[in-house]
């Protein structure tokens, strides 16, 4: 009874080193920093009005070999022609300018659709781990249904129905995402519930709600959070796509999905840039959520 | 058997030093083993018994290596040695036994072909004189029909028979030194006494020298010759086993056998009834919905204030399911639980919660029973009326620990003040009983003695009653006032401490207490008559006979024990037990107990 025990330091033994995955992993931080930034800055900080035409109506990019050049005049403000530095689309819009504006509709969408889903998505999951069996079966084939229907058609019809609109594509979306957040979290849950915390809490009375909010949903949200980090990057796409299709935000806003769409047809005539930089930039985007979601994952099992 | 004169060593090992990294796990360790001698090797967990065993074949698990020293194995260094030559040594001369031994075969080979293969890899045989060998081994370890078991998967096998066939694999080539790492982790004792005594007498048949690692001095006391202990990498005693036990000279040992020399505690006189149960029965129906698990058949037993009750069985005894029936945890499907005169199962649910903060759990796994995100000031907190943070130091202090604890989370405690953590917040809720569910088997030896001494001190100072479940006998010893053994769901006894472990009278309660290992060596298992052994092994606990469960593996059974459900009796010294032969030869009072 007298002697006291000291507490042993958490994680000295957990030094294990993973050099590769955390160069991954950091690459995925700085596009999903550099995604929000942009989000918020990104048509401030744009070099021409993302809505007003330029004089040039598909100015090809400047040539690899001028591009330092030009770099060096930029930086130095010194009197030049003006950079179009990805070039002007058919409407003689500086696609660099609309590339960079572009995630405050990509990625605010993608962001809000996946908070609403996580949100919906984890409460849901929680009750159908803990309520009566009858409750859960609902939830889950309820999510089976919603998930076994075809994204675009689902996301045209709300937009037929509810009009062209950010919010109606953060629903169509928002419900696309749900059941993956109810499923992950149902399982995790059902895990969860079998531990001795959980067990413990009851012999100390706590009323069964009680215990599911505090004890069985913190601890079952682990899978559901680094999810969210790659769903986002899909998100994205998805977003992008629905523009593509004619079922997402109204052009001209500044989109990548939207982009990629009107500069599909010039690309057989060899005016590649309107379509290749927005399809870079969501490549990269998703490339980058995904190597983040990654990185949490393994930061998360070690 | 010993061999007194001291021989020219088997084994040498001189300044032997094994590091991971920049940290060193075996410290210039210096020992001997004389030819046909059993050694067992002692220390709590991360002492370096494992790294020190994987060594002597030359062999360091990554980051470890070997830093220094020499280890000759019949006069040849080891560590100046080709690996060719190491690896034509290790098998015919070392054999290694590991943890585990399911997951040490290959599920996709026969185990003939398995032990065939170690006997090529080091004897002058062919194919088929292997296989021969190989049948004659698992024929020699007391397999019956081992033709056809040599043609067996490993997972068409019982555990008893897959601890036979490794024994088989590291003993084929006639090893001169064996070394068995914890051999019998994780195993029910009846399977770990017949495993060591298979171990045992075959080291003895062929001459072997075994090196036993185990941190169970009870199986130390039993079957070595000689004792090792080891500390922070270095071999602290070094001594011949009666001698050890007699008076252990290094703190590490002398700890774990105090227990040995304190009193158990002494029944509370005529102690109030806390709880009883009556026909307490619980089944669980299996996936395919028609088969059925009995895992509490009809369990009585009383517990009073202040006392322990002890309830011991092997895996799949139910003792568990008890536990959780009682707080309804699990909802029991027939019987009554009546806890301070109330009965639990009629409760509403908020009366359920009211009483249930009477009777507190301890679990078995102390990481799992605390929530990872919390503190455990918060922890504690969840038990209290309202959130106290003097009372929450009062309760630390209650457990031997410090205060200052409680901002911490609870993975960055040992797993014995995690479970010191668990016992704070179960008292702190003020209960009449404690529930104690295995709470020292996930815990080092010296850690283990620890939370029993606190148990006890607890009991002493707050009158509380434990129902307290283990498997391991030696600590049922050191706590219970009354203990119940369960076999296949039902108390097949229950008796005072005394009547339970001096002369258990059921024929499943005498054959576990016969595998009960005692830290004593003038208890040897080996030394003892086997007038308790019972045949094969447990049954599944899946659709049961009528009858008597054990009647297929007991040495008493009569014609009627196939057939009739055998109630539980009293005794006439006030014990009961679920054998009609043995208790109508007591000439038991008439009047069996409702089954």
């Amino acid at each position: 009874m007298s002697e006291v025990v000291v507490p042993r330091l958490a994680g000295a033994d957990r030094a294990v080193s993973r050099p590769r995955a955390d160069w991954l992993f950091r690459f995925g931080c700085l596009i999903v920093m550099l995604s929000l930034v942009l989000m918020v800055i990104g048509p401030w900080i744009a070099p021409y009005d993302v809505g007003r035409p330029t004089d040039f109506i598909l100015e090809p990019p400047p040539a690899l070999r001028d591009v330092p050049r030009l770099l060096w005049l930029s930086i130095t403000n010194a009197p030049r022609e003006p950079v179009y530095w990805f070039g002007t689309d058919s409407a003689g819009l500086d696609i660099f300018s609309r590339v960079i504006a572009a995630p405050r509709a990509d990625v605010a969408i993608a962001l809000g659709a996946n908070l609403v889903s996580l949100t919906l998505g984890s409460l849901l999951g929680l009750a159908a781990g803990v309520a009566r069996p009858w409750i859960g079966a609902l939830i889950m084939r309820t999510s089976d249904l919603v998930q076994a229907f075809p994204v675009f058609i689902t996301g045209m019809i709300l937009v037929t129905l509810a009009g062209r609109s950010i919010g109606t594509i953060i629903l169509t979306l928002a419900l696309l995402y749900t059941p993956i957040y109810v499923r992950l979290t149902r399982s995790e849950v059902l895990t969860q519930r079998q531990r001795g915390f959980v067990d413990a809490a009851r012999a100390l009375g706590r009323r069964e709600a009680w215990i599911a909010l505090t004890h069985v949903l913190p601890n079952a949200m682990a899978p559901a959070l680094i999810q969210f980090s790659v769903t986002i990057g899909f998100a994205i796409l998805m977003t992008a796509g629905l523009s593509f299709v004619g079922a997402g935000v109204r052009p001209p806003t500044p989109e990548w999905g939207l982009m990629i769409a009107a500069g599909a047809d010039q690309i057989v005539q060899g005016e590649w840039w309107p379509s290749l930089f927005p399809g870079l930039a969501i490549s990269i985007t998703v490339f980058g959520y995904a190597a983040f979601g990654n990185g949490l994952e393994r930061r998360h099992a070690a | 058997m010993q061999p007194e004169a001291a021989p020219p060593a088997l084994l040498s090992v001189r300044d032997l030093t094994v590091a991971y990294g920049g940290r060193t796990a075996v410290q210039a360790v210096n020992l001997d083993i004389a030819p046909g001698e059993i050694v067992g090797l002692t220390g709590d967990s991360g002492s370096g018994k494992s790294t020190l065993g994987l060594a002597l074949l030359g062999l360091a698990r990554p980051p470890g290596r070997i830093l220094a020293g020499e280890v000759r194995l019949s006069g040849a260094d080891l560590l100046t040695l080709s690996e060719p030559q190491r690896r034509s040594l290790r098998g015919r001369e070392v054999g290694l036994i590991v943890q585990n031994p399911r997951a040490s075969l290959s599920p996709l080979h026969m185990i003939g072909e398995q032990i065939g293969a170690v006997l090529k890899a080091h004897l002058p045989l062919d194919g088929a004189a292997a296989d021969a060998r190989a049948v004659d081994l698992l024929r020699n370890l007391g397999l019956n029909d081992p033709e056809r078991r040599a043609k067996a998967y490993p997972h068409e096998i019982s555990g008893g028979m897959a601890q036979r066939v490794l024994i088989a694999m590291a003993l084929g080539a006639g090893p001169r030194l064996l070394v068995a790492d914890e051999p019998t982790s994780g195993l029910d004792v009846t399977i770990q006494a017949q495993f060591l005594d298979e171990l045992w007498k075959t080291a003895r048949d062929v001459g072997s020298a075994v090196l036993l690692m185990t941190q169970d001095l009870g199986i130390i006391a039993n079957y070595c010759d000689r004792v090792l202990v080891m500390q922070d990498g270095a071999i602290v005693a070094d001594d011949v086993t009666k001698r050890f036990f007699a008076a252990p000279r290094d703190v590490y040992s002398r700890t774990l056998l105090s227990l040995e020399r304190v009193a158990p505690p002494v029944a509370p006189g005529d102690a109030a009834i806390v709880l009883e149960a009556r026909g307490l029965s619980k089944s669980f129906r299996l996936r395919d919905g028609r088969k059925v698990l009995q895992a509490v058949d009809h369990a009585d037993f009383v517990i009073g204030r202040g006392e322990t009750l002890g309830l011991v069985g092997e895996s799949g005894s139910g003792k568990t399911t008890v536990g959780r029936c009682l707080l309804r945890l699990i909802e029991p499907d027939a019987g009554e639980v009546l806890f301070e005169g109330r009965d639990m199962g009629r409760a509403t649910p908020a009366e359920l919660r009211r009483l249930r903060k009477r009777i507190q759990i301890v679990f078995q796994d102390p990481l799992d029973a605390l929530d990872p995100r919390w503190t455990i000031r918060d922890i504690i907190n969840e038990a209290l009326e309202r959130p106290d943070a003097a009372r929450v130091s009062e309760l630390l202090g209650f457990v031997g620990l410090d205060p200052a604890v409680a901002k911490l989370k609870p993975r960055a405690l040992s797993a014995g003040a995690q479970q010191r953590v668990s016992i704070a917040r179960a008292i702190a809720a003020e209960p009449a009983l404690i529930v104690l569910d295995e709470p020292t088997s996930a815990l080092t030896p010296l850690a283990r003695v620890e939370i029993v001494r606190l148990l006890r001190d607890l009991q002493a100072r707050l009158g509380s009653s434990y129902l307290f479940i283990s498997h391991d006998l030696s600590t049922v010893e050191h706590l219970s006032h009354n203990v119940a053994v369960m076999y296949l769901g039902q108390i097949v006894e229950i008796g005072t401490r005394e009547q339970i472990f001096r002369s258990p009278r059921h024929p499943y309660a005498k054959a576990l207490l016969a595998a009960h290992l005692a830290p004593d060596p003038s208890r040897r298992r080996v030394d003892r008559i086997e007038d308790a052994k019972l045949a094969g092994e447990i049954p599944s606990p899946i659709d049961l006979p009528r009858g008597c469960y054990l009647a297929g593996r007991c040495p008493e059974a009569v014609a009627s024990c196939r057939t009739q459900l055998q109630p539980l009796r009293t005794l006439r010294d006030g014990r009961q037990i679920r054998c009609t032969p043995v208790a109508e030869r007591d000439g038991a009072k008439t009047d069996p107990v409702a089954a």
